[in-house]
């Protein structure tokens, strides 16, 4: 059996060995003394040692063996070097020829045997270092000759030689400019088994050992006299591509779950709402900028008709700042232009769940409820990464004795904690349908503070017309936004998925 | 929502000294307004709909006043001196068809500090944010400034023939007819029909004839452009709703107010004999909170000094009245409607905070609707048997729904573009545009979705109606009519279901290879093969079945319910 990846009859991917890699392993494994580096293994074993670095290169790659790898710095002479540390240095040779002769002329320089490079670069060192003066011909700068004996260059020259490591640097370099020394750049690597390497069963070649784990094994009980091939885990393993839920529609389940798990009940409303349950039972004004051609989404060729019963009148009278039938007070001032009715009974996608609440609230629900709805709203947006027509709200109601702004927040907070959020921040806000109205801020720990949860309590507008006396809490969730912070999705389009590839988990 | 570029340095100079930017965007944080942008001096502002006052730099200064405690309770607008006055607005009858309404009020520099630029410059900025919100882009209210020197009251209100109307434009320098102006001035083209009307249109004249603005169009440059060193200005509004006409001339006052010019009335005279003094637009209007209104929003008893001390933050002036209080408001804040408002500027002047909830016992049981398991049951049995699950809008496109011969759609009347113009009536108009999304991955393809539809129902209250469907594909070189069908009977069983089959010609699909199952009498499912001229259309390369079981009639019908 190869280790060659691809589908496996045997059930896995065996680790396969190489003679050489096998042989390695188990001298490695017996050396006391460890790490060893490459050349003292290569001996034990009387290898070559490119086939032993090779071999240890792929038992790594199967994770066997560990390596430790140093770099070092070697110095050495070049031919020159060796020859300028048994002649002297130029520079020495010159001051040499001052000392013995006094002051030179050229011709004198001349026939001291230097090379013209060697001559020039002498004299230029000499007098940087202060000790010859200028001009020909060359003598002493002092009266004082300098001392004899070996200059530092000469030295560190010897040191190199005799194969120190604690060299001077800046005087190396120099004699790497003068082409007197060479620097060479070693790796070592030493080697030692890895915990799998030392584990790991070494089947001598032609052993037998057990690939498959077969039926008729079983029922014989030969496996037990046998060594298991074993495999390599890390190798690849054929794809499976098998159908999962939906990131998206998954993850709106499981806010919905939070919500049950919070006493609230489901409910659920007409895409294709009036204007009167989208609108009107809000107590948005007719004219509301928001109900324009431009924001909210009308059909052609369908016709509405106005709420059954008396709510539409109800309504109305709010609308209008008149008293509810059969009362003497009205709710309130109303918005002072007259209701139209043919306006309430117009077709529209419904652009926000809260319609769902009125409808659910107009069933006259006992005191105390509570009430969710995740759906699916519109809006006359243009699509981009952050815009789409279609989105999805979470929207829920709380209707009980004595509940206030407070309440509404400590609910916020609930809802938070519930989807792992536990900073949240509260901020006043507008609707036309709540009054107060705030707005839930939760820290996202990469995006910072976002503004989540925006609610408030029913206004007397609303709730009285539908029959309800107690205070009703109102929120809805962006829970799009939500779930694209939460899916990690940068592209609101990327939740509307219909690659099969992906959907199929083929790629991400 | 509704947004303006603010004068920093015009909004400091109205507040104490030592005000930081922390100090800034804290107090905004607890306001209804928020800076998105600031570029040296300018603020870029947005507020939420209901306080358009926030959107000029007056009344973000009272707002701040009253939040930083350097000045509290209701400003105190000066009244010039009561004295007979010439001023006043003689409606004609004429105009009551178009645009009924009218309103005034004179504002007076105080002394020494006649009209600047900055104010000036607020003041027209903030006019047209009101011409856009409250006005309805004029429809409902416009408002004019005009400098009172240059002008002579009263001044006439009416509907004129355009022929007997001749003026500079404030944006113009020469004369110009009536008929020239509505014709020829860009203003007047967008704006013209709300102020004229067969031949004759709206003016504002003096009692020396002089054209003061055509309403709503444009001020005349002689007697209707305000400029600086102004000590006084005649603010005006006409509509055609009286409340849009007095939220929009009280807002206005607010860029004054703040900055300490004084107010003062002009009457309205009628055809008809009727007077309006004109003073009810300055006059704070009173509003009654009772205690025990108050504490049923709030959560908590508040001491009567405490709510005193709120309204006093909130540039509001509060008093004891019978169970309750007595709230002054000022003609700047028109959202401030009802005894639910009040309460409401007590608990955001106190601010909320978020350790202050209280988590409300919970009651109530809660649950999935019976529906919803029932739809996420047949979801499951879908990706059981291996079908990816896309999520698709609703929504479908033109071309989507040409491809299908039949199909039923409601088409949106207003939509953005083609792409996204018809609510789908079945979920193979979704799923023909995820095969034809997906031509260049490998077959064979399968997929099912549990998702919404909408269908004509004229007895409907929105004369549709919505439906859950689960649409299935399969698209691979042996898929057939068997295969939709055998989908349809097992997910039919595993609801304990028989139907009973039957031949249907259905939209997009080959005659004579499509059917609909029926239970109880009742169509529950379609099924077929996809038409070969689709499949080539959008570029599959093989064979496609096709079924969709309609859950929302099997709901009923299925032996496995729950109570709903």
């Amino acid at each position: 059996m190869t280790g060659a990846s691809g589908e496996s009859p045997e059930g896995g991917t065996p680790v396969a060995l190489s003679g050489p890699e096998r042989s390695i392993l188990a001298a490695i494994r017996e050396i006391p003394d460890l790490p060893v580096e490459e050349d003292e293994l290569a001996n034990r074993l009387g290898l070559g040692l490119d086939a032993v670095r090779g071999s240890l290169q792929r038992l790594r790659s199967k994770h066997l063996v560990l390596v430790e790898e140093e770099h070092e710095k070697i110095v050495s002479l070049t031919p020159r070097g060796k020859e300028t540390l048994s002649a002297g240095l130029p520079e020495h040779r010159l001051l040499d020829a001052i000392r013995a002769r006094g002051p030179l002329t050229m011709e004198m320089v001349s026939s001291l045997g230097l090379l013209d490079d060697e001559r020039s670069a002498a004299i230029g060192i000499l007098r940087r270092r202060g000790l010859l003066a200028d001009g020909i011909p060359l003598r002493f700068k002092s009266e004082v000759p300098p001392a004899a004996g070996p200059l530092p260059e000469e030295r560190v020259l010897r040191q190199i030689a005799n194969g120190e490591r604690d060299l001077d640097a800046t005087i190396v370099e120099g004699l790497e400019r003068r082409g007197l020394a060479r620097t060479d750049h070693r790796s070592i690597k030493r080697w030692a088994p890895s915990d799998e390497g030392r584990r790991l069963a070494l089947v001598e070649e032609g052993e037998e050992s057990l690939g498959a784990l077969t039926p008729a094994l079983l029922t014989s009980g030969g496996w037990r006299e046998r060594v298991f091939r074993p495999y390599d885990v890390r190798a690849p393993v054929p794809l499976v591509g098998g159908a999962r839920p939906n990131a998206y529609v998954a993850w709106l389940e499981e806010f919905a779950e939070v919500l049950v798990g919070l006493g609230f009940e489901e409910a659920e409303g007409p895409l294709l709402e009036t204007e009167f349950w989208n609108n009107d039972v809000l107590f948005m004004p007719q004219d509301h900028p928001a109900r324009s051609i431009h924001d909210a989404l009308a059909v052609e060729g369908v016709v509405g008709h106005p709420p059954p019963g008396d709510l539409l009148a109800r309504v109305a009278a709010v609308h209008e700042g008149r008293p509810l039938p059969g009362e003497t007070t009205p709710v309130g001032p109303g918005w002072s232009a007259p209701y139209d009715p043919a306006i309430a009974a117009r077709p529209v996608l419904r652009s926000q769940t809260t319609a769902v609440s009125a409808r659910f609230l107009a069933r006259h629900p006992v005191p105390p409820f509570r009430m969710y709805s995740i759906d699916r709203n519109f809006r006359r947006e243009e699509v981009d990464a952050q815009h789409h027509l279609e989105f999805h709200q979470a929207e829920g109601i709380v209707g009980a004795e004595g509940m206030t702004v407070r309440h509404l927040v400590g609910l916020f907070r609930s809802l938070a904690e519930a989807i792992g959020i536990r900073d949240l921040k509260i901020r006043p806000s507008f609707f036309p349908f709540t009054e107060p109205s705030i707005e839930g801020y939760v820290r996202h720990p990469r995006l910072g503070w976002m503004e989540v949860f925006p609610g408030g309590l029913f206004r007397p507008e609303v709730l009285r017309p539908l029959g309800i006396d107690v205070p009703v809490l109102a929120w809805g969730v962006g829970i799009t936004r939500l779930a694209m912070v939460s899916l990690g999705r940068n592209d609101i389009r990327d939740l509307f998925a219909d690659d099969l590839d992906a959907l199929l988990g083929r790629r991400t | 929502m509704p947004r303006s570029t603010l004068s920093g340095r015009r909004v400091l100079e109205l507040l104490p000294d030592g005000v930081t930017d922390a100090t800034w965007e804290e107090l905004l944080f607890a306001s209804k307004a928020e800076v998105d942008r600031r570029v040296g001096d300018e603020l870029e502002i947005s507020v939420t709909p209901d306080r358009l006052d926030l959107l000029s730099e007056g009344g973000l200064a009272l707002y701040l006043q009253g939040a930083l405690g350097s000045a509290t309770g209701l400003p105190r607008a000066r009244r010039a001196r009561a004295v007979a006055s010439p001023w006043s607005f003689r409606v004609d009858s004429s105009v009551d068809p178009l645009r009924p309404y009218v309103a005034g009020v004179r504002v007076r520099a105080p002394p020494g500090r006649p009209l600047d630029e900055g104010t000036l410059a607020e003041a027209v900025r903030f006019q047209e944010i009101l011409h856009a919100t409250v006005g309805r882009d004029r429809r409902a209210m416009s408002l004019g400034i005009y400098p009172t020197r240059r002008i002579q009251p009263p001044v006439r209100y009416a509907l004129e023939p355009v022929d007997s109307i001749r003026f500079v434009p404030l944006r113009g320098t020469d004369p110009v007819t009536g008929a020239e102006f509505l014709a020829g001035d860009s203003m007047a083209q967008r704006y013209g029909a709300l102020g004229a009307a067969e031949g004759r249109c709206l003016t504002l004249r003096d009692a020396a004839g002089e054209i003061l603005s055509v309403p709503p169009i444009l001020n005349s440059r002689s007697a209707g452009e305000a400029r600086p060193k102004d000590r006084e200005l005649l603010l005006e509004a006409t509509g055609t709703r009286p409340r849009a006409v007095r939220e929009g001339l009280g807002l206005l006052l607010v860029v004054f107010v703040a900055r300490g010019w004084s107010l003062a009335p002009v009457p309205v005279e009628r055809a008809d004999g009727s007077l309006d003094d004109g003073s009810a637009i300055l006059e704070p209007v009173e509003i009654d909170l009772s205690a025990e209104g108050l504490e049923r929003i709030t959560g908590a008893p508040l001491a009567p000094p405490e709510v005193a001390a709120a309204f006093a933050r909130a540039r509001l002036t509060a008093r004891r009245a019978r169970g309750g209080y007595r709230v002054a408001i000022p003609p700047w804040r028109p959202d401030l409607l009802a005894a639910v408002d009040l309460a409401e500027e007590v608990v955001l002047a106190r601010g909320v905070r978020s350790e202050d909830g209280i988590v409300p016992a919970t009651p109530t049981r809660g649950r999935r609707r019976a529906q919803t398991v029932f739809r996420q049951r047949i979801a499951t049995l879908l990706l059981g048997l291996e079908f990816a699950q896309p999520h698709t809008p609703l929504l479908v496109s033109d071309a989507s729904v040409a491809r299908v011969d039949g199909s039923a759609t409601i088409r949106l009347r207003n939509p953005v573009s083609g792409e996204f113009a018809h609510l789908r009536d079945r979920l193979l108009l979704s799923h023909l545009d995820v095969l034809a999304h997906n031509t260049r991955r490998s077959y064979p393809q399968r997929f099912g979705e549990v998702a919404p539809v909408v269908v004509r129902q004229p007895n409907a209250e929105s004369g549709a109606e919505t439906r859950h469907h689960a649409g299935l594909m399969i698209a691979s070189e042996r898929a057939g009519f068997a295969d939709a069908a055998a989908l349809v009977e097992y997910l039919l069983g595993s609801l304990d279901v028989g139907s009973v089959r039957e031949p249907a010609e259905l939209p997009g699909t080959i005659p004579g290879r499509a059917a609909r199952a029926r239970v109880a009498g009742e169509v529950v499912a379609e099924m077929g093969e996809v038409h070969p001229r689709i499949l080539a259309q959008i570029g599959v390369p093989v064979p496609s079945a096709w079924a969709e079981l309609d859950l929302t009639a099997l709901w009923p019908l299925t032996a496995r319910r729950d109570t709903d």
